[in-house]
């Protein structure tokens, strides 16, 4: 059990390469926490924008009848990987965990591993 | 003849508009600790940061918490009878820990954005402050002043590139008709579904949000977005008539009383 706040510095800290998080809500577009290096980058922007990736993803997916649900989205940059993970949350508010990862620094493979421990230590 | 333009109006300072309320900037400088009670709900202070929100047009802690099985609703009633507001009711959920921490934290920052949005709405009332040791830093997340301002901006801006009419907001809703057609269906998701689903000309969004037990805003922007795609419309007021010219106030207030003397005087001339 832990607190968002907790979750997002241990994204951060355990997770290789990690450079910034942040627990977003994809209705209203609004992060209910960021961590990491704001100066170069406005994770509050990156919230609100990448909700729209989600929607647009995830109306796809209604129009071609695909019944799977999303675990995460991957975007590769020349320098930079973006992971959103959709949560399964009791809530009923569609929530993402999106975390900015250095390219050169990160491991794919336990990134996601890691991230997808720290969801279900998160209990939203 | 030389046409002179008119003398441009006087506007106010830009930035003086970007504060939604003044009032509440100059009681964030002074890290105030009381109750803003403005036209269209409550904010709680505590040093200058916001710790709750009320509103009537949004749904409370206790309808977010319970609505999906995050706790059972006989457990929140039971600790909102031992606490006297809601916020204190969550920090006793929190110490008792029959609820995870990072569940209540986001809801409670859920249910205070969601009525605060509501709260720095325009208002043609002023709001109303009243200093007292109530609201306190707690266990809770608490917000900056700025950071709720902020995030209401930009709430507002999101809905107006929804749909630029905010009739839909506020009025009874109802289905159009002819709906669109089966085309315009597959562009509904299941969360508007529900929404459209409960339509039936009588509840407004806030009716929806409470019995669906989702979040006020949440449900305006799939109200917006359902107003955009011609599925509801608001049902048109009523053309009321005119209401009966409200009784003068008497006042013996001396700047009103020479607000009046000088309006007299420029009448006059």
């Amino acid at each position: 059990m832990s607190d968002t706040a907790t979750a997002l510095k241990q994204a951060l800290t355990s997770i290789a390469g990690a450079t910034g998080a942040a627990l977003v809500d994809y209705t209203s577009g609004m992060a209910l926490g960021t961590m990491g290096d704001s100066a170069s980058f406005d994770l509050n922007v990156a919230a609100a924008g990448n909700t729209d990736v989600v929607r647009a993803k995830m109306r796809t997916m209604e129009l071609l009848g695909l019944k799977g649900e999303i675990e995460d989205i991957l975007i590769t940059l020349t320098d930079q990987y973006h992971l959103i993970r959709l949560l399964k949350g009791r809530g009923g508010n569609g929530l993402f965990l999106y975390l900015v990862l250095d390219s050169s620094r990160a491991n794919l493979a336990m990134a996601r591993h890691q991230l997808r421990r720290i969801e279900e230590e998160l209990e939203v | 003849m030389v046409r002179i333009p008119p003398p441009a109006l006087p506007v106010r300072d830009r930035r003086a508009a970007r504060a939604l309320s003044p009032m509440l900037t100059r009681l964030a400088e002074e890290r105030a600790t009381g109750v803003l009670v403005r036209e269209h709900g409550v904010l709680y202070l505590a040093e200058g940061r916001v710790v709750h929100a009320e509103s009537p047009l949004a749904p409370d802690l206790g309808v977010l918490l319970t609505a999906h099985g995050t706790l059972a609703a006989t457990a929140w009633q039971r600790a909102a009878a031992q606490a006297p507001d809601p916020a204190q009711a969550a920090e006793a959920l929190l110490r008792s820990g029959v609820l995870p921490t990072g569940a209540l934290e986001l809801c409670h920052l859920d249910a205070l954005y969601d009525a605060g949005y509501f709260a720095l709405a325009p208002s043609g009332t002023p709001g109303r402050f009243r200093y007292g040791a109530g609201p306190r830093l707690g266990p809770l997340p608490s917000v900056p002043v700025v950071a709720l301002e902020r995030e209401t901006l930009r709430r507002r801006l999101l809905l107006h590139r929804l749909w630029p009419d905010p009739a839909a907001d506020s009025a009874p809703l109802i289905r159009a008709d002819p709906a669109p057609g089966p085309a315009a269906a597959l562009s509904v998701t299941p969360r508007q579904r529900a929404v459209l689903d409960r339509v039936d000309g009588v509840r407004t969004a806030a009716d929806l949000a409470r019995d669906l037990g989702r979040q006020a805003f949440h449900t305006l922007v799939d109200v917006r977005r359902l107003t955009a795609a011609g599925w509801i419309a608001p049902v048109p007021a009523d053309p009321a008539p005119p209401p009966a010219p409200p009784p003068r106030p008497v006042t013996t207030d001396p700047d009103i009383a020479l607000l009046k003397r000088l309006r007299d005087a420029l009448e006059a001339l």
